[in-house]
């Protein structure tokens, strides 16, 4: 048989023996090879046999039928034998390499288990429980040293070989011994209790522990593990802290932060209606008769919300000074607002006093949803002010549109500094006509910001606390700009008036600040008109009389025709009031009225004014009863506008026309 | 604490089986021991074809590898390797390419120490110690050893393991989750015991493996069908280990093969 053919057909004996990891063409020519060394050297081609993997219980013998025709019985002995030496030694080869691997393993698994031992022991010293192994005649056999400090003792090792059950009050360890043996026998997994531990020196401590069992590797029980923490002292005084950061500690009850998670907790869940509790003129208990009595006043109403809320299952807080919370799952919002008056008006005697007992409420009524505990409190409180608002034991529900509306303004008011602050709000200047020569007077400066007229601008500032440095600010820059005026047109420059918000009228310093705005600017003080709040000079403020010492021109502005503002008129030395008022229709009673009032306004030695009048019907109407001036007929126009109407209008400037 | 002291791993002990060193023992190789020895003389009592079938199924292995790479596969995730025996998978790969990368994956000690042993010195093979039923594991330890980069297509291999795989371990659950990690274009190999050929040697050899660490579960035709959920078969489907696109002519028996192979691409 040639060579090549004895190959493939040695190639498929030997393959279906052992597994051979190559093609078949590959292990051919192995073969093949393998048959041409063969009469030479028989032990090379064993050693290649085997290392080829050649090597399945029947390899050989197959090898040896398949070749004994072709080849010599000598070289096949020779083959035979290096075979078997070179599988030898391949099986001790590999037998050696399993068992590194084996030790290899042994070690990792030895390297794990230190690593947990050492964990353990990282466990048991650093434990804030105390943690003890007894053997099962309850001999300590390792104790930490927080247990050690637990039982008065100064370290864990002081416990070796001591009875745990011991150190437990002598009435407690027979129950503790049962409990140990029910975990020995596998009754129970652990158990946990409370017991009574004598220190050292005596001193009773009061502990939580918790026993289980500790096995070996096979699951056989080997001790018991138990665990113990001190929960008197420092662990009561940390509950108590713990309590104390979410109650209030004059009344016990939950206190603003712990009733937001409760709402917040509820709400997801539940249709909820929330009250917002005012209680009606504290401040007079308070001021008029001890804090003292307040605080016991304020126990007492937390007692009957209490009640009233675990009748209803509600959950009730104090959350300001005398304001309370309750939240309820929604209910019958009128019957639950009458409940609680009714427990706050039960008699109720603090130190002798009988005091009578209301609350304003605000209520927030299944909210929907998506709203968070925050928004909700925020609405019941802004419901609680409009109840307020109305007297006393009042309640409202929070309407969300008028919500809305006052979110708007406070927004508003809230984004206002930083609007002044980045040239938003800009001062125009509105005209002022005679209405007798249609001439204009002189020009208002008023502040103007996004679609805001300069009143609705001014009440936002008055809420802001902005009023005053925003006036001064009006003050001086339009004095500033009427010297400019002046400087540059001469006579044809308008007379500047300018008008001032409430605060600023009463402020003390007005005075100087307009003194100082006109020194600054140059403007001389006859081009200078100032509107003051009626509402100042009716408070008895003098501020229009040191102006009109200081030779400044006087206006008061608001003037609604009250006995009270005529009387005014007869003292302070005023120019012009200025009224805003619809323009009486020439049909009504009410203009024979005005036309009356106009006379003894005129009969002080007063010019009337009438603002906000935009079109010239209603202008002649307030001419015919006697009016002096309008403001508003012409739009009001920015300095720069002035100034170009100024340049290019021949003299005199435009009438309103 | 842990009430049991558990941190002594089973299957140290060299006086107890392992089915990875059966295998290798009925493959013809060195690496066992006594132990082995004895249940591998039981397994071929149960089945005399028991080595054939041994080689049949390492034979299957390294054609599924080789076809893979034909199919440009360069990275391959050996579930349950086992003892590195004849002919493993980073040698198959990477004679083919040396740039081939290769995790193995096994659970047992001693084979995972053995396949570090002979890994040594190629820094593109790693074996890691997980549980192959437990796919989160197993592809976090897989990724972590930056070999292989699951954007590409992944060759996933399940040779002669998952007749391990008791049917309440969810054995479509386990294959879907390393689908769900390797892109399309991947391909998984898949080999395992059947009953339906030879179902007296199959129900001789579950008695036998029942006392093991390694009981083993055979599954029919269709149970295995139902594990390539996602995967598209290659040609010829699922088919007793030697019909599985043969090298040549086929001369051995299929029907006493023993074993179901496939070879799946994920659509």
């Amino acid at each position: 048989m040639e060579l090549p053919e004895l190959a493939a057909r040695w190639m498929h004996a030997l393959t279906s023996t052992a597994y051979i990891p190559l093609s078949r063409a590959e292990i051919e020519q192995a073969l093949l090879e393998s048959l041409r060394e063969l009469p030479e050297s028989p032990e090379s081609v064993a050693n290649r046999l085997v290392s080829l993997h050649a090597t399945g219980p029947d390899s050989l013998s197959a090898t040896i039928e398949l070749l004994s025709p072709t080849f010599e019985l000598p070289v096949l002995a020779r083959l035979s034998s290096a075979y078997a030496q070179a599988m030898r030694m391949d099986a001790f080869d590999q037998q050696e390499q399993i068992k590194v691997a084996i030790v290899r393993a042994k070690q990792r698994v030895e390297r794990t288990l230190k690593v947990s031992q050492a964990r353990f022991q990282e466990v048991f010293a650093s434990s804030a429980l105390g943690i003890a192994i007894t053997d099962f005649d309850g001999r300590c056999v390792e104790a930490n040293d927080t247990l050690a400090e637990i039982v008065g003792l100064e370290s864990g090792a002081d416990l070796t070989g001591r009875q745990l059950i011991d150190f437990f009050h002598p009435e407690d360890r027979t129950a503790l011994a049962s409990s140990y043996r029910q975990v020995r026998a596998g009754h129970v997994d652990r158990f946990r209790d409370q017991r009574k531990l004598i220190r050292e020196d005596d001193e009773p401590v009061w502990v939580h522990l918790a026993a289980s069992l500790l096995r070996d590797a096979d699951g056989e029980p080997t001790h018991h593990v138990t665990m113990v923490e001190d929960i008197s002292e420092l662990h009561l005084l940390q509950r108590n802290l713990d309590h104390q950061l979410l109650h209030d500690s004059l009344t016990g009850l939950s206190n603003r932060q712990h009733f937001a998670t409760q709402v917040e907790r509820r709400l997801d869940s539940q249709a909820v209606t929330l009250y917002h509790l005012g209680l009606d003129a504290f401040s007079v208990v308070n001021n008029g008769l001890g804090h003292d009595t307040g605080d016991k006043l304020l126990k007492i109403v937390a007692n009957r919300l209490g009640r009233l809320a675990a009748e209803k299952n509600a959950v009730v807080a104090r959350i300001g000074g005398d304001e309370f919370a309750m939240m309820t799952i929604s209910d019958n919002v009128t019957s639950t607002v009458e409940e609680i008056q009714d427990a706050l008006a039960e008699p109720t005697f603090v130190d002798d006093h009988g005091i009578a007992l209301s609350a304003s409420i605000g209520v927030v009524d299944r909210p929907p949803a998506f709203a968070t505990a925050a928004e909700l409190m925020r609405c019941a409180n802004a419901a609680l002010r409009q109840a307020k608002a109305r007297g006393k034991r009042q309640w409202a529900l929070h309407d969300p549109h008028d919500d809305a509306r006052r979110r708007g303004k406070y927004a508003l008011a809230a984004s206002m500094p930083g609007a002044w602050e980045h040239g938003e709000i800009e001062i125009v200047y509105a005209p002022v006509h005679d209405l007798e020569t249609r001439e204009v007077l002189g020009a208002v400066a008023r502040l103007h910001w996004d679609d805001l007229s300069h009143n609705d601008t001014m009440a936002l500032a008055d809420s802001t606390g902005l009023s005053l440095p925003i006036g001064r600010w009006l003050l001086r820059e339009a004095c500033a700009q009427a010297a400019r005026w002046v400087e540059e047109f001469g006579d044809r420059a308008p007379t500047l008036h300018v008008a001032l918000g409430a605060l600023q009228s009463r402020d003390e310093d007005l005075v100087a600040d307009v003194k100082r705005a006109l020194d600054e600017t140059g403007l001389p003080p006859e081009r200078l008109r100032v509107a003051l709040d009626i509402s100042s000079v009716l408070a008895g403020d003098d501020n229009a009389a040191v102006l009109h010492d200081s030779g400044i021109v006087t206006a008061l502005d608001g003037f609604h025709g009250g006995h009270d503002e005529l009387a005014v008129l007869a003292e302070v030395p005023v120019r012009a009031v200025i009224t805003r008022a619809p323009a009486p229709d020439p049909d009504s009673p009410l203009r024979q009225a005005m036309r009356d009032l106009i006379a003894t306004v005129h009969s002080f030695g007063v010019r009337f004014g009438v603002d906000e009048v935009h079109t010239l019907t209603d202008a002649e109407h307030w001419r015919s009863i006697g009016a002096d001036a309008v403001i508003g007929l012409l739009p009001a126009l920015t300095a720069a506008e002035v100034t170009e109407l100024l340049t290019t209008a021949p003299s005199p400037p435009p009438e309103a026309s | 604490m842990s009430e049991q002291v558990s941190w002594v791993p089973e299957g140290l002990d060299t006086g107890m089986p392992s089915a990875a060193r059966l295998y290798d023992y009925l493959l013809g190789g060195g690496h066992n021991f006594a132990a082995d020895r004895m249940l591998g003389e039981k397994f071929l009592r149960a089945q005399p074809n028991a080595r054939t079938i041994a080689r049949l199924n390492r034979a299957f292995l390294r054609r599924a590898v080789l076809f893979m790479m034909d199919n440009g596969i360069r990275q391959f995730l050996d579930l349950g390797s086992g003892i590195p025996t004849v002919g493993n998978v980073h040698e198959i790969a990477q004679k083919a390419d040396p740039e081939a990368r290769v995790v193995y994956v096994d659970f047992e000690e001693v084979a995972v120490a053995h396949s570090q042993l002979i890994l040594e010195g190629d820094p593109r093979a790693e074996i890691v110690q997980e549980d192959m039923t437990k796919p989160d594991a197993v592809l976090k330890a897989a990724r972590e050893t930056g070999l292989l980069d699951f954007t590409q297509p992944v060759g996933v291999l399940t040779v002669g393991v998952f007749h391990f795989v008791p049917p309440e371990a969810d054995p479509s659950a386990i294959l879907a989750a390393y689908r769900d990690a390797v892109p399309r274009g991947s391909y998984l190999a898949f080999s395992q015991f059947t009953q339906d050929l030879q179902p007296e040697e199959m129900a001789g050899i579950v008695e036998v493996m029942k006392k093991s660490q390694n009981p083993m579960f055979p599954r029919t035709m269709s149970e295995v069908e139902g594990l390539f959920g996602g995967f598209e078969l290659v040609e010829p489907g699922i088919v007793p280990l030697p019909l599985w696109r043969p090298e040549g002519t086929n001369t051995d028996d299929p029907d006493k093969a023993g074993i179901y192979a496939a070879v799946g691409r994920k659509v």
